[in-house]
C-alpha cells in the first residue's frame, strides 16, 4: 500500500489504479495518514522555509467526539473517591456506565466494519440510472424539496456521459 | 399581487423578530414560505464532483395552487412538471414516470417540531451578506453537531427570502453538491403558456404510454401502513415522517418505504423481497449529496438513501430489522 502511494505521488500510477487508491485514501484513515506523512516527508526533503502542518481541524474533530464518553465516567470516578461507604452504589453506577458506554460504542463499531467491507469494492460508484426511481420516491418527502423547490429534482434525472439515461 | 403585500407584511414581522430570539430559524421559515408562494423563473447550475449541469426552472402560483417546470438545458432533454402533489417526468419528450405525493399540495410543510429539532442537531448561524445572480443574499450556515450529517449553507434573497444558492459541505468543508442561480426573474411577467398544456396532461386522468404498459398502478399514491420494520440506529433528531407501501416501476410487489427527517435532510429506507438476479446491486453509491447503500438481508433487498454521509446510510441499513409478527 505504502509503495503504491509513493508510486502515485511520483505520478507513475495508472489512472484507474489511482482512482481506487484515492478512494481508499478517502475512506481509510490509516492510508490517509500514510498519504499525509509521505507529503510531509517530501516537504521536508525539499527544505522549504517553513513546513505547514495544520492539525487544528483534526484536534477539534477528536474533541467533538470525546465529551459524550468522558462526562459520565468522570462523574463515576468522583463518586468512588468521595466515600468508601458509597462504593457499592458507585460500582452499580459503574456497571451502568459500562453498559451505557457499550451502547455508545456499538453503533459506531458497526459502520466501521461495514466501511471495511465497502473498501474492498471498486467503490466511489455513481448511483445507477436504474435507481432513479428510488431517488424520485425519496425526493417527494425530502426537506430539500421544500427548501430548493423543484431544483433538487434535477438529481432524480441526472445523467452521466458513460451511462445512457433510461 | 395580494400575496406580495401579505408576504411583505410577514417579512416585516420576521425582521422584527430577527432582532431577538432565533432569527436564523425564522429565516428558514421565510425561505420555505417564499419558495412556495413566489412566481419566479431562472437558470441554475447543479454541480457535484466534476459534474456540472444547467437547468431552467419556472415556478408559478395560481389560485393557491403551484405549478413548477424544470427543464435540463444540457445533455439529453429531461423535463419535470410538478403540480398539486403530482410529478411528471419526461425524457426526450416521452413521459417515463408519474408520481403522487401524499396529501397533495403541502404548504408550508416544514413543521415547527422539525424546526426545533433542527436547532438541537445543528449550530445555525448567519454568515454575512453576499451577492448571487445580481441579488443581495443573507448567508446562513447549518453546522451539524455530529459527524452523521452534512453542513448546509444557504443564500437567501434578502427581500423575498427565495433561495438563490445552496451548498452541502462535507467533513473538511469541501463542497459535496451545489445549486446556484445564474439568472433569475422574481415575480412579474413569468411564462405561463406551458401551464395550459400541463393541465391538458390530465391531473386526474390516467397517464398513457410507457408507464401504464409497465405498471398501471404507478400513478396511485402509496398506501400509509405500519409495516413492522424498524430502524434502531438513527442519528439523533431523525423522526419518521412517512411509512407507505408504494408500487414501483419494474417491481412485482409493492415496496415498503420509510422516511425519516431531521428537518434539513431525509433518509429513505426501501424494503422489498429480493430477486435472485439483483445480487449485482449491493453496495455503496452516490450522486451529489445523496448516498445510497443496498444490501440483501434475510431474503429482503434493503435500499437506504438520503442527503447524509455514506457512514450514515450504512449505519441505518445495518440497524434495520423486522419487529412485526413473524
Amino acid at each position: 500500500m505504502k509503495h503504491k502511494i509513493s508510486v502515485l505521488m511520483d505520478g507513475e500510477l495508472f489512472e484507474d489504479e489511482a482512482e481506487v487508491l484515492f478512494d481508499q485514501i478517502k475512506r481509510d484513515s490509516s492510508t490517509h495518514l500514510d498519504w499525509a506523512t509521505y507529503h510531509l516527508i517530501g516537504d521536508v526533503l525539499r527544505q522549504p522555509d517553513s513546513i505547514h502542518r495544520d492539525i487544528s481541524a483534526r484536534v477539534r474533530e477528536r474533541m467533538l467526539n470525546e465529551p459524550t464518553v468522558l462526562v459520565p465516567r468522570s462523574r463515576a470516578l468522583k463518586q468512588r473517591v468521595r466515600t468508601v461507604a458509597l462504593s457499592a452504589a458507585a460500582s452499580l453506577l459503574a456497571v451502568g456506565v459500562v453498559a451505557w458506554m457499550s451502547l455508545q460504542i456499538s453503533p459506531e463499531a458497526a459502520p466501521q466494519m461495514a466501511m471495511q467491507q465497502a473498501a474492498l469494492r471498486p467503490a466511489s460508484l455513481q448511483i445507477q440510472p436504474k435507481s432513479n426511481d428510488y431517488l424520485m420516491a425519496h425526493q417527494e418527502f425530502s426537506p430539500s424539496t421544500d427548501l430548493n423547490g423543484g431544483a433538487s429534482y434535477i438529481r432524480t434525472v441526472s445523467y452521466s456521459l458513460e451511462e445512457k439515461p433510461q | 399581487m395580494r400575496l406580495w403585500v401579505g408576504f411583505g407584511g410577514l417579512l416585516l414581522v420576521m425582521n422584527a423578530f430577527a432582532a431577538e430570539g432565533q432569527p436564523t430559524i425564522d429565516w428558514l421559515k421565510t425561505v420555505v414560505f417564499a419558495g412556495h408562494q413566489t412566481d419566479y423563473s431562472g437558470v441554475f447550475i447543479y454541480q457535484y464532483d466534476s459534474h456540472v449541469e444547467t437547468s431552467r426552472i419556472t415556478h408559478v402560483v395560481e389560485s393557491d395552487s403551484e405549478y413548477e417546470r424544470l427543464e435540463s438545458l444540457d445533455g439529453p432533454k429531461r423535463e419535470i412538471i410538478r403540480h398539486h402533489g403530482q410529478v411528471w417526468c419526461y425524457i426526450n419528450h416521452k413521459m417515463v414516470q408519474v408520481d403522487s405525493q401524499q396529501g397533495g399540495s403541502r404548504f408550508p410543510s416544514l413543521l415547527p417540531g422539525q424546526l426545533s429539532a433542527l436547532s438541537g442537531n445543528y449550530l445555525v448561524k448567519e454568515a454575512g451578506l453576499e451577492r448571487v445572480a445580481g441579488y443581495n443574499t443573507q448567508v446562513i450556515i447549518f453546522q451539524p453537531k455530529d459527524s452523521l450529517r452534512y453542513t448546509h449553507k444557504i443564500w437567501a434573497h434578502t427581500d423575498t427570502g427565495l433561495l438563490l444558492k445552496t451548498a452541502v459541505l462535507g467533513d473538511k468543508n469541501q463542497v459535496v453538491e451545489q445549486y446556484t442561480f445564474t439568472q433569475l426573474k422574481i415575480g412579474g411577467d413569468v411564462d405561463r403558456a406551458w401551464i395550459a398544456s400541463s393541465k391538458g396532461t390530465g391531473v386526474s386522468s390516467k397517464p398513457t404510454g410507457a408507464v401504464s404498459r409497465n405498471n398501471p398502478d404507478v400513478s396511485k399514491a402509496g398506501t400509509p401502513i405500519n409495516s413492522g420494520w424498524v430502524v434502531d440506529a438513527l442519528p439523533a433528531g431523525f423522526k419518521k415522517t412517512m411509512e407507505v407501501h408504494r408500487p414501483m416501476r419494474g417491481k412485482h410487489a409493492p415496496v415498503t418505504q420509510l422516511v425519516f427527517s431531521d428537518g434539513l435532510s431525509a433518509i429513505s429506507v426501501f424494503i422489498e423481497p429480493s430477486d435472485a438476479d439483483e445480487d449485482d446491486v449491493e453496495g455503496l453509491s452516490s450522486r451529489g449529496a445523496v448516498n445510497l447503500y443496498r444490501k440483501v438481508v434475510d431474503g429482503h433487498l434493503l435500499t437506504v438513501l438520503g442527503e447524509v454521509p455514506s457512514r450514515t446510510v450504512m449505519q441505518v441499513l445495518d440497524s434495520v430489522r423486522y419487529n412485526g409478527k413473524p
